[in-house]
């Protein structure tokens, strides 16, 4: 069977990923701002008598790249040809996407064209003459609307056909001069044979030797001072007040694009200010929209805690009511010997299940973080934050990256692409990991249901902001310091908003969430048992005089100054280096609950607990959603809870005092950033160097934090 | 005229880009090309970036940016 490899082209945030999602059924990363695509990624797409794959690029506008994502994309097509180009354009935004079709077409690579987003042109009343669209381009023009799978089939039985037997697109021909210039240089050029000509139609290499494209030369082997190129430059008069052949160029192909789209394009719809529009005149507001952004972020935060709470809860209530209390019940049974009851119950049942007990409040951040990117408003906050980051050195696309941060510190490395220059991309990575991520979650909850319970999500929220707070100051020093350099220039197109689908929501959620869920069932299960060894050997030590106790002992003085120089603490801490989640899950093995929790009960059984595990269940959620409604109510319905006290909870409180908590806390939040992001930075970096430099400088902020925080307390009397 | 002198609302036709290097580049590439109607369409909390309305669609500009785009008001 034929296979063949078709790459989708288009414009950022056209629509590229959601139209390969519907045709291949695939999860691709999608949001409604430009450059969520950072990596070409492949679909297959099985036909009758072809096999497709389906290139996913990251968005362009043109065949110059000024980002690393650009240049991927450009590469794919100037280096590996594919059979067939899909470009998707944004038919809200015609003329513009149209300006890269001209130079598509120029790469002598059949093409199709997909002319999304079809719905909202409709609404803006646009109307489009294909037929003569299609006799313009020489090529197919289908209309689609990707996230309702609208044409879809059709882009498919074209690509059916065009695969089996492709035709070229038509020739574009430009103004007179430039024509009289491309026959000066093709006909010098026929004259050598050039290996490049195998690929690329002598017209395109023409043009792109005219407008100087360092690229090409130099896979030519020339310098762009040849007499005929000098001769061919000639014919033009200055360039039209440019002092850059390639920027008259621009212009031509704009003009052509604004010729096409002129007849081609009728609008008939109302020049008034549209939904986006009037949204963004309170977002953008010059005095509304940072206490827009900031209370936002509260919401967000509030939801995390409200929602969660009574379905962490259950969990908690199954984990430790249902699960430890059988899995006790059958290893004793089986005669188990009693470390292994030990190893199983207290170590990894009790510390695989604290954090399987947050993901809830992970979910829920996760899903917000999946709102912001759909709803459009993720641009926006790059808009406002701007002048902000410009005071660092960075500009506002970085704060994508370091917002997307909270969600986890992994892709947030990899979506640094977005930025034009190495230095941009280096300071921002190196910021990043002071966005507090979703494994830093359940050691925050813990410690604010013991201690700040009344002010969760402020206490929370104040978190969140202390870590955008400290990117600036250290991204001032560093600027000064380390990465110094000048911002480039800020050119980002803001999208409408649009209300995310529903299938994209989920499932975009789903992807975030799955790293934790996974996480929790291998790296957290293992380091779990590792820390039972850590604390129990030989079998029946006292904790404090085994290999972690003595550890923490050691360590505990550095940590005196903050208000937390216990063993147990430090313990924590050293465990956290490798996963922050894991501090949680060696506390409540420290802190631990001596002996088996809760003894079976001889009377119930396990139908009875199973009844009682599924009640639970809903009342819980219902909890949820009440708590849910009134978070938009003016007064909050009181949780007449029989505070049945989490043993860990507890013990912290004899642990620590709501001061040490907090610097404890801030502590957590800064430290150490975990090792998946040591390995993200080393791929993308190409080095640990980086990752180096952060440890050291993340580890003695977070310790001048949290002495600040705790002897800053103290003097205020806290 | 430079662009960065427009106040909100205003309407302006581009005259000419300055300025050379990617920077230019990517501003044409954008769709800032002479001739091109453009609007300011507001300015950010801080007072930098801008917001304009070129081609139909939103695009933000830092001062560091308008100052490179010669313009003529529209009235
Ligand atoms: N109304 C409407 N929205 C669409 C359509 N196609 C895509 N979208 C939305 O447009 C946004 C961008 O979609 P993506 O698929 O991420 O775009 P992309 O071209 O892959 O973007 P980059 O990877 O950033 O270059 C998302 O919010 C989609 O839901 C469409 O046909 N109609
Ligand atoms: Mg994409």
């Amino acid at each position: 069977m034929k296979t063949i490899v078709v790459a989708v082209v288009g414009n950022p945030n056209s629509g590229k990923s959601t139209l390969i999602n519907a045709m291949c059924g695939t999860n691709l990363k999608v949001g409604n701002w430009p450059g969520v695509t950072v990596e070409k990624k492949t679909a297959i797409l099985r036909l009758n008598n072809l096999i497709v794959h389906l290139v996913d690029l990251p968005g362009i506008y043109s065949l110059n790249p000024c980002t690393q994502e650009e240049e991927i994309a450009r590469d794919f097509l100037v280096k590996e040809k594919p059979d067939l180009i899909i470009n998707v354009v944004d038919s809200t935004n015609f003329e513009r996407n149209l300006y890269l079709t001209i130079q598509l077409l120029e790469l002598g690579i059949p093409v199709i064209m997909a002319l999304n987003v079809y719905d909202e042109a409709k609404k803006k009343e646009l109307e489009f003459n294909i037929d003569k669209l299609e006799n313009w381009l020489g090529i197919r023009v289908i209309p689609t609307v990707a996230t309702k799978k609208d044409g879809i089939k059709e882009v498919i039985g074209a690509i059916n056909e065009m695969g089996l037997n492709s035709t070229s697109p038509k020739k574009l021909t430009y103004r007179d001069d430039v024509e009289k210039a491309v026959k000066i240089v093709e006909d010098a050029l026929k004259v050598a044979n050039y290996p490049i000509f195998q690929k690329y139609p002598v017209r395109w290499v023409t043009l792109k030797l005219l407008e100087g494209d360092k690229f090409v030369m130099k896979t030519m082997g020339l310098k762009g001072d040849e007499p005929f190129l000098k001769d061919a430059k000639s014919i033009f008069n200055k360039f039209e007040g440019h002092d850059e052949i390639h920027s008259m160029f621009a212009e031509i192909r704009y003009k052509i694009a604004n010729k096409i789209a002129k007849e081609i394009l009728r609008n008939r719809g109302r020049q008034g200010r549209d939904l986006t529009e009037r949204i963004d005149r309170v977002v953008l507001n010059r005095f509304l929209a940072l206490p827009v952004f900031l209370v936002s972020m509260w919401f967000v935060f509030k939801l995390a805690f409200d929602f969660s709470t009574p379905i962490s809860d259950w969990i908690e209530f199954v984990i430790s009511g249902f699960i430890l209390k059988w899995a006790t019940y059958i290893l004793e049974l089986l005669h188990s010997p009693n470390w292994l009851i030990s190893l199983t119950t207290d170590g990894v049942i009790q510390g695989v299940g604290a954090v399987i007990v947050f993901i809830p409040p992970i979910s829920v951040m996760m899903f917000m973080i999946t709102l912001l990117e759909g709803s459009g408003y993720l641009a926006r906050v790059a808009f406002v934050m701007d002048k902000l980051m410009h005071s660092i050195g960075l500009h506002g696309k970085s704060f994508i990256p370091m917002l997307l941060g909270f969600g986890c510190n992994v892709p947030s490395i990899y979506a640094t692409r977005i930025l034009e220059t190495e230095r941009d991309k280096k300071l921002t990575a190196f910021l990043v990991p002071l966005m507090s991520c979703g494994a830093r979650l359940p050691v925050y909850v813990i410690f604010i249901n013991t201690f700040f319970q009344s002010h969760g999500a402020t206490v929370l929220w104040s978190l969140y902001m202390l870590g955008i707070f400290m990117a600036i100051v250290l991204g001032f020093v560093l600027k000064k310091t380390l990465y110094k350099g000048s911002v480039p220039f800020f050119v980002m197109e803001l999208p409408p908003y649009r209300v995310p689908v529903l299938r994209d929501l989920v499932f975009q959620t789903w992807q975030k969430l799955k790293h934790f869920v996974v996480k929790a069932g291998t790296y957290i299960l293992a380091m779990s048992v590792i820390m039972w060894f850590l604390l129990n050997t030989p079998y029946g030590i006292e904790k404090h005089n085994s290999i972690l106790g003595k550890t923490g002992r050691t360590l505990s003085p550095v940590f005196e100054p903050l208000g937390f120089g216990t063993w147990e603490a430090s313990a924590s801490l050293v465990a956290g280096l490798i996963a922050k989640e894991v501090i949680i899950s060696t506390m409540v093995q420290i802190y631990g609950l001596d002996g088996p929790v809760e003894k079976r009960n001889g009377n119930s059984k396990l139908s009875q607990d199973l009844v009682e595990v599924g009640v639970s269940f809903v009342i819980a959620l219902k909890d949820a959603f009440l708590n849910l409604i009134s978070l938009f109510k003016v007064k909050a319905l009181s949780t007449e809870e029989d505070e049945k006290e989490n043993p860990l909870m507890g013990r912290l409180r004899d642990a620590f005092t709501p001061l040490s908590a907090y610097s404890f806390l801030v502590f957590v939040l800064f430290y150490w950033p975990c090792v998946i992001v040591g390995i993200a930075m080393k791929n993308e970096f190409g080095s640990f160097k980086i990752y180096g430099q952060l440890m050291l400088v993340h580890s003695l902020v977070a310790w001048l934090m949290a002495v600040l925080v705790y002897q800053g307390g103290k003097i205020l009397g806290f | 005229m430079k662009l960065s002198d427009l106040k909100v609302g205003e309407k302006a036709k581009i005259v000419s880009i300055h300025g050379k290097g990617i920077t230019k580049r990517r501003l044409m590439d954008m769709g800032i090309v002479s001739g091109e109607i453009l609007i300011v369409e507001k300015v950010a909390p801080l007072g930098d970036p801008v917001d304009i309305v070129v081609k139909g669609y939103h695009l933000s500009l830092r001062k560091l940016e308008t100052e490179e785009i010669e313009v003529e008001v529209l009235s």
